[in-house]
């Protein structure tokens, strides 16, 4: 109970510097705007409505929640036990292609044997292609950022390689596709004409598994350690090795059963458009949460309604990208937050100390 | 047998060579930056975005001067100007290098796809004036090496020159030696009297110029004036592997670069045997091969030497 009012605080302190900083981004984006030559107001209008002018763009918006909430989750689980995960576009991808294969290989079959096939492939293949940087990682101590953005490329080429080849769709002549899956093994939809499938209460429940699980449990707390001490935690006998490898194959399953929900819940078919980078945004949002899950959740829904707002924005011809530049102008304000509040502090206390200075030196002159 | 040969033949052909060097040269620009930053101290993930704003930049500057001139300069002041910002926020805030990293090389794809597309509209920028080749007349009398080193953009060569140069900074110069120190020692540098943030303000900028006209070669050299979107396409992370590789001696790193750029061309050559899509997979595949090589090998080398020392003090 005594910690409660410290913790209040810091949390206090971060939202109010995570406001300054969204505030901050969102001038500098109108500068940059007005720059450009679009009035800034007008953009921000078109991103608002965006958003928000019909059930269908809410959706829009829920659903890329939905993707970038699970995502940023799967990097904060490998965060947490000091393992970045910035793999997860390739995991993704893969997972979203296998589970579409599978899809199309068991066509015939009831959904209730489709799709927890297809989940399981997608997650298997995530969860191996995850398993190969942590493994690297773990046994070998290779940096994980470069391997796991190395087999992002390849796998980006290797869908590439497959949609177009051997598991090409006959009816799409140039473009890299696969079959389209048979209606039964849809996704219902739950706003109608939006890409909102039911595939988010799915999420949901994973989402606050694993909250509970890091927050909650022992085996939370060990990982903690294990992220904050790796030789305290092993000295304290846990198993770090195995728990890394562990929540680095996990993490993978997640974005590999993400692109399984983008599949099944959105495009029906693979190609390209299952995901643009959207994990590279998402660990933009995990670090501006500085890897805390709740937060995570919070901010997905913000950058969300902001990704999906700037494609409105496209409307009257702003590109969209606008809303990349502001999304990491909010980081570079969040990671530079402590570093600038204190480099203010000492300038503070020196223009104080000068102050005093001046103050003493007046005094001494007038009572001499 | 005649196919597999043909293949050979044309893998190990002069313009595979030629194609390896054009290939290699923006990853060793932005290598040999990488191990100015490396030897500071300062884990330089952000090499990726620099690249894409350099070769975004150079192509912006080419259009408005209407003259490739007018980029180099531009992606020289943008340099400056990246490699003072990336160490503001690692040297003066002193936050995660690589939550800034990874935030500059999103930024930077947001930036120049967002100015991209506003300024040259949604086809791209194309056409632009771009660096001319340089032709040394003599070199073409040589049979294979001729065709091989002959007729490249200024920046292959100039290339060599600045390997050499910066392993005689980092290594012959005092300058050098502080650099190092501030990654290895600050604190001992700050006793000698020199600021080790100052040293590694230094290193960032110059990182930022190095990585800057490394895009300036991809837009300007690489490709005649053309700037597509992503078009650093993951080279500064390769470059960041190659910094690894060469344990942060710009020579070594080159010569990594060098090797990347040699299984690329190889990739190039084999198109027509096999599709694209997967040979485009080779370099990257490489990189990862190369870091687990290079870790390992460390290792060993640790052992030996662990295994080493306790032999002279048994001797006496």
């Amino acid at each position: 109970m005594k910690n409660n009012p410290l913790l209040k605080k810091l949390n206090l302190r971060y939202l109010v510097s995570l406001l300054i900083s969204i505030v901050l981004a969102f001038i500098i984006g109108a500068g940059i705007l007005a720059l450009s030559g679009f009035s800034p107001l007008k953009a921000y209008g078109a991103m608002l409505s965006g958003a928000f002018d019909s059930a269908r763009h809410v959706g829009d918006f829920l659903e890329y929640a939905m993707v970038l909430c699970i995502c940023g989750l799967a990097c904060v689980l490998g965060a947490r036990v000091g393992i970045f995960n910035v793999g997860g576009e390739g995991q993704l991808l893969l997972g979203a292609i296998f589970a579409c294969q599978v899809g199309i290989w068991l066509d015939g079959f009831s959904p209730w044997i489709v799709i927890p096939a297809a989940a399981l492939a997608a997650m298997i293949v995530g969860g191996f292609y995850a398993f190969i940087p942590g493994v690297l990682k773990v046994k070998v101590k290779v940096n994980e950022v470069i391997t796991t953005i190395m087999l992002n490329t390849i796998a980006a080429y290797l869908c590439q390689y497959l949609a177009k080849g051997p598991w090409k769709n006959a009816n799409k002549n140039m473009v890299a596709a696969t079959e389209q899956l048979n209606a039964q093994y849809w996704f219902g939809n739950v706003i109608p004409r939006s890409s909102l499938s039911t595939a988010i209460f799915a999420a949901a429940i994973i989402a606050f598994i694993v909250w509970y699980v890091m927050q909650k449990t022992s085996r939370g707390f060990e990982m903690r350690l294990t992220g904050q001490n790796p030789r305290f935690a092993r000295f304290s006998g846990i198993r770090t090795d195995r728990l890394v490898i562990l929540c680095m194959v996990i993490s993978g399953a997640m974005c590999g059963l993400v692109g399984m929900f983008r599949v099944y819940g959105a495009e029906h078919l693979y190609r390209d458009s299952v995901s643009r980078d959207y994990y590279f945004e998402a660990l933009m949002v995990a670090m501006i949460a500085q890897y805390k899950p709740v937060t995570v959740i919070f901010l997905s829904l913000f950058f969300a309604v902001l990704k999906i707002g700037a494609q409105g924005m496209e409307l009257i011809g702003v590109p969209s990208q606008i809303y990349l530049i502001i999304q990491t102008v909010i980081i570079f304000f969040m990671a530079a937050e402590s570093g600038i509040s204190a480099s203010l502090q000492a300038s503070a206390q020196k223009r104080k100390a000068k102050l005093a200075a001046k103050a003493r030196q007046k005094g001494d002159v007038q009572h001499g | 047998m005649d196919d597999f040969l043909n293949i050979l033949g044309s893998v190990f052909s002069a313009g595979t060579f030629n194609e390896m060097l054009r290939r290699a040269t923006p990853v060793a620009l932005a290598a040999i930056g990488g191990s100015l930053t490396e030897h500071a101290g300062i884990m330089n993930i952000g090499m990726d975005g620099m690249i894409l704003m350099g070769a975004f930049f150079g192509v912006l500057g080419s259009a408005l001067m209407s003259s490739a001139w007018g980029g180099i300069g531009m992606v020289l002041v943008l340099g400056v100007l990246v490699g003072l910002f990336f160490a503001l926020f690692v040297v003066k805030f002193r936050s995660d290098e690589f939550i800034i990293g990874c935030a500059l090389n999103t930024f930077a794809l947001g930036l120049t796809t967002y100015l991209s597309r506003a300024i040259f509209g949604t086809s791209g920028a194309k056409g632009y004036p771009s660096l001319p080749t340089v032709d040394i007349p003599f070199l073409d009398s040589i049979p294979f090496l001729g065709e091989v080193l002959n007729h490249h953009s200024l920046f292959v060569y100039l290339t060599w020159l600045l390997v050499f140069v910066l392993w005689v900074f980092i290594y012959k110069t005092p300058y050098g030696f502080w650099l190092r120190a501030s990654g290895e020692k600050p604190d001992t540098l700050r006793t000698a009297g020199i600021d080790p943030d100052k040293m590694k303000w230094i290193a960032s900028v110059l990182c930022g110029i190095l990585c800057g006209l490394a895009g300036a070669h991809l837009s300007l050299g690489y490709l005649n004036g053309t700037f597509a979107e992503n078009m650093s396409n993951s080279r500064g992370y390769i470059a960041f592997a190659c910094v690894i590789f060469g344990a942060a001696n710009p020579s070594k790193a080159y010569l990594a670069a060098l090797m990347f750029g040699f299984f690329d061309a190889i990739g190039l050559r084999l198109q027509d045997y096999v599709s694209s899509d997967l040979t485009g997979i080779i370099p990257y595949a490489i990189t990862i091969i190369m870091m687990v090589y290079v870790v390992i090998r460390g290792q060993q080398k640790k052992k030996h030497a662990a295994k080493r020392l306790p032999d002279p003090a048994g001797k006496t």
